[in-house]
């Protein structure tokens, strides 16, 4: 599991590449510090190229969102593979994030 | 009916008939015997008093013709010392003395000069008479007596031969009753001389009349010529009253008069009279010498009071006898009659009973095999009845893929426990209709007939869910035997909670259990009727009994195991009655599926860093079973979610542990069971989370189990042999 992560324009970009499952989870979530630290910066994850979420996932999905909003900043999530997208609707995260 | 009615009440008349006509039989022929009997009684004891009366008046007369024998023959023996010294009137009254001398029976006696005959006296008449113990000697030729004149001077002269005088009262000799015999004497030339007479005292005949003792109160009386009274028990009477003035103070004055007549007709004869309502029979004969009559009055009581009385206590006893006989027919009849009542109330209960039955038996599905187009379960069941009804009950169904089925026996028999029966199965199939839990169903069941319990019947219940795709079998006991579970050639009682029965507390708590049914296993359920069925000697079938048989046929088709274990009852039983309904419910699992279902195995150590291992499984899984990507990453989240409770919760962080990943492949299903040996841990007791919520309030955690339910059709934890169990179903 990769996370790239880029600033640019004052505007943050991130790519989760992979299978972010439980084991991954952990070393993902020390990868996204830099997002947190930037949280009142509008985020754009680019996940089309994540092939695998699990609840571990979801959750630093919801800490970044958290972090967001209590910063004032958003967060754009792009390139959703179906499947993802099921367990993202599944969850109600879509209506947690805006979805391109 | 009505003809039937009608034939009894025939019966019950010709019964009844039969019975009066062999009283009156009886009876009629008792009485014509007594009868009889007390005819010939009677007719020997007239004849024997009519002889004993007759013998009595002979022997009396003999005795009184016996003295006036003797009287005349002292006045014979005298003829010729009379007629000899007729001239000489000194010898005449000397013959006068001797006679009363020598004869204690004669009083006095005269020889009366015919007047005229003796020159020198032209009235002569000596009288020597007894006064006490001395002899007196006066004259009757007396200006104011006037012998001549006299009936026992005049009649025997007239009649020219002895004459009896009428009885008279001898005022000058004492007041005694007196009679005197006269005889005519001539002298040697025919001339008539001298009347010769004896005083006779006639005390001796009251005697002899008073000797009469034929019956106790029984009496003589004796008249004269002239029908006076000469001798009666009634002194007072004696020659006062004539039988012709009595007969006037008699009720029945004419037979007196009557008998008076005949009497002095001098005839011999026997008459009844009537006085005072009492009856006296009267036996008459004539004293033939003196023209006197005497008769014997005896009470009708003292001849025919015995016969009678007899005669009284015979009919007394024949009436109680007949009313006795009379009492016996009509209480045999009476309860010929009770005894038909009694039979036909026991037929009408026994129609209720059928009723009873009817309800019962038509409540119960009785089609077998009742789901021939499935294979993957098989089920027989049979209720017998007792003959009282109890109120047993099974039934069963299918619904989702699920078999719904339940026992039960309600306390009690007869009608109200067919009733409450009927209400139970119906509870049973509204209730179940929309709900999958056992619990629930008996606890909405025990709710509803708590409530309205007026009876106060309970109903011990067992129901059970079996989810016909996986085995998986949910059930709840309310009171209810516990069935047996039949596996491989092993029958041994379901653990189950007992509980309490249905309809005694509304707020009863019922506990579910389940377990699961492997391919071939299965369920018999029975009713107490089984194993409390009785032999002639009271002994039970019993438990051990139905789990050897029952362990012996489990190989067997259901139909088959049923028959076999009914036989083996019956074997028991023998000819004792069936005391109570007898219930049996076999079930028998098998998922057809099961022969091409593979198993694979995942095992992993706690150790977060081995999950993605779970991928390279599922992908293995997707392959054999032909899912397609996104279904396999579905079942991968699912399973990853699973894995991950248990490496975080089940085992204390640093400790080793392993988890078990179980799949099995079916062409319809996919079954995953994820087991763990860590501290007990029920991931579906987690709240779920609520996806609803917005950004600020929705937690971090929670979502793992809510995934696994989202993605699973089924989710089921089980904590057994110290084990973690989750099992997972993904229908496909």
């Amino acid at each position: 599991m990769d996370v790239n992560i880029i600033e640019n324009e004052g505007k943050m970009s991130a790519r989760f590449i992979g299978r972010l499952d439980t084991a991954a989870a952990l070393e993902v979530s020390k990868a996204i510090q830099p997002l947190l630290d930037n949280a009142g910066k509008p985020l754009e994850i680019d996940c089309s190229e994540m092939s695998y979420i699990s609840s571990s996932g979801l959750r630093i999905f919801l800490t970044i969102r958290k972090a967001a909003a209590a910063a004032g900043g958003k967060v754009i999530i792009k390139g959703m593979n179906p499947d993802i997208r099921q367990i993202f609707m599944m969850t109600g995260f879509l209506n947690l994030f805006e979805v391109e | 009916m009505n003809n039937k009615k009608q034939e009894q009440s025939d019966a019950k008349r010709a019964a009844a008939w039969q019975g009066l006509a062999l009283v009156l039989v009886a009876a009629l022929t008792l009485e014509a015997t007594s009868l009889i009997q007390y005819y010939f009684s009677r007719k020997g004891i007239e004849e024997e008093t009519l002889a004993l009366a007759q013998s009595e008046l002979e022997s009396t007369g003999l005795r009184i013709t016996g003295v006036m024998d003797q009287v005349e023959t002292v006045l014979q023996n005298n003829v010729w010392t009379v007629r000899e010294c007729l001239t000489r009137p000194d010898s005449l009254k000397a013959t006068a003395i001797r006679v009363v001398e020598d004869n204690p029976v004669i009083i006095g006696s005269t020889v009366a000069m015919v007047p005229g005959y003796l020159r020198r006296y032209p009235l002569y008449a000596p009288y020597a008479v007894r006064e006490a113990d001395t002899l007196r000697v006066t004259s009757l030729a007396t200006a104011d007596y006037d012998y001549p004149s006299q009936p026992w001077f005049t009649k025997p002269i007239e009649s020219d031969e002895g004459y009896w005088s009428e009885p008279y009262w001898d005022e000058g000799g004492g007041n005694v009753l007196m009679t005197t015999f006269s005889l005519p004497i001539r002298d040697k030339k025919g001339r008539l001389a001298a009347v010769l007479t004896a005083d006779v005292s006639l005390d001796w005949m009251s005697e002899i009349i008073g000797d009469i003792d034929v019956y106790p109160h029984a009496y003589g009386v004796m008249l004269s010529r002239e029908g006076q009274i000469m001798a009666s028990p009634a002194e007072t009477l004696v020659m006062q009253t004539s039988m012709r003035e009595i007969a006037t103070r008699f009720d029945d004055s004419v037979s007196v008069s009557d008998l008076a007549r005949s009497m002095q007709d001098g005839q011999t004869g026997s008459t009844s009279i009537h006085n005072k309502k009492k009856v006296s029979h009267v036996f008459y004969a004539p004293v033939k010498r003196a023209g006197w009559s005497m008769c014997i009055v005896v009470p009708h009581e003292e001849i025919y009071g015995n016969i009678e009385r007899i005669g009284k206590i015979v009919l007394l006893l024949q009436v109680l006898g007949i009313l006795m006989i009379i009492l016996i027919i009509t209480a045999t009849v009476l309860s010929q009659m009770h005894m038909r009542e009694i039979a036909d109330r026991k037929n009408r209960i026994e129609n209720e009973l059928q009723v009873a039955r009817g309800i019962q038996m038509a409540m119960i599905p009785k089609i077998f095999p009742p789901y021939p187009e499935r294979g993957d379960i098989d089920m027989f069941a049979s209720l017998t009845p007792a003959k009282e009804v109890g109120g047993d009950l099974y039934d069963f169904y299918i619904r989702d893929d699920k078999l719904f089925f339940c026992i039960g026996d309600v306390s009690g028999k007869g009608v109200p426990a067919s009733l409450v029966m009927a209400v139970t199965r119906s509870l049973f199939r509204t209730v179940s209709g929309h709900e999958n839990s056992p619990q629930r169903i008996v606890s909405t069941m025990n709710s509803s007939m708590s409530e309205s319990n007026e009876t106060s019947m309970f109903v011990t219940l067992f129901v059970g869910v079996l989810d016909l795709l996986n085995g998986h079998l949910r059930y709840c006991n309310a009171g209810h035997n516990a069935p047996l579970l039949l596996s491989g050639d092993t029958a041994v009682p379901l653990e189950v909670a007992s509980n309490i029965a249905l309809g005694i507390l509304p707020d009863q708590s019922f506990c579910e259990q389940e377990t699961d049914l492997k391919y071939g296993e299965g369920l018999f359920l029975y009713t107490d009727g089984l194993t409390e069925a009785e032999n002639e000697s009271h002994q039970l079938f019993g438990e051990s009994r139905m789990m050897r048989e029952a362990a012996r046929n489990t190989g067997l088709p259901v139909r088959e195991q049923v028959e076999r274990m009914q036989a083996r009852i019956s074997e028991h039983v023998g000819s004792a009655p069936q005391s109570d309904d007898l219930t049996m419910l076999v079930i028998k699992y098998m998922n057809t599926k099961e022969p091409d279902a593979a198993e694979r195995h995942l095992i992993l150590h706690n150790d977060i860093q081995q999950i993605p291992q779970l991928a390279s499984f599922i992908e293995q899984i997707a392959d054999e079973s032909g899912i397609d990507q996104s279904l396999a990453m579905s079942l991968n989240l699912a399973l990853e979610e699973a894995v991950t409770n248990v490496i975080c919760y089940a085992y204390p962080e640093g400790s080793d542990g392993l988890v078990d990943i179980e799949a099995i492949i079916r062409h319809d299903r996919l079954d995953f069971i994820v087991s763990d040996s860590g501290t007990p841990f029920d991931p579906t007791e987690v709240a779920q989370a609520d996806v609803s919520l917005d950004v600020n309030e929705r937690p971090i955690g929670g979502l793992g189990v809510f995934l696994i339910r989202n993605i699973m059709n089924e989710v089921r934890y089980e904590r057994k042999d110290g084990k973690n169990i989750l099992y997972m179903t993904k229908k496909l």
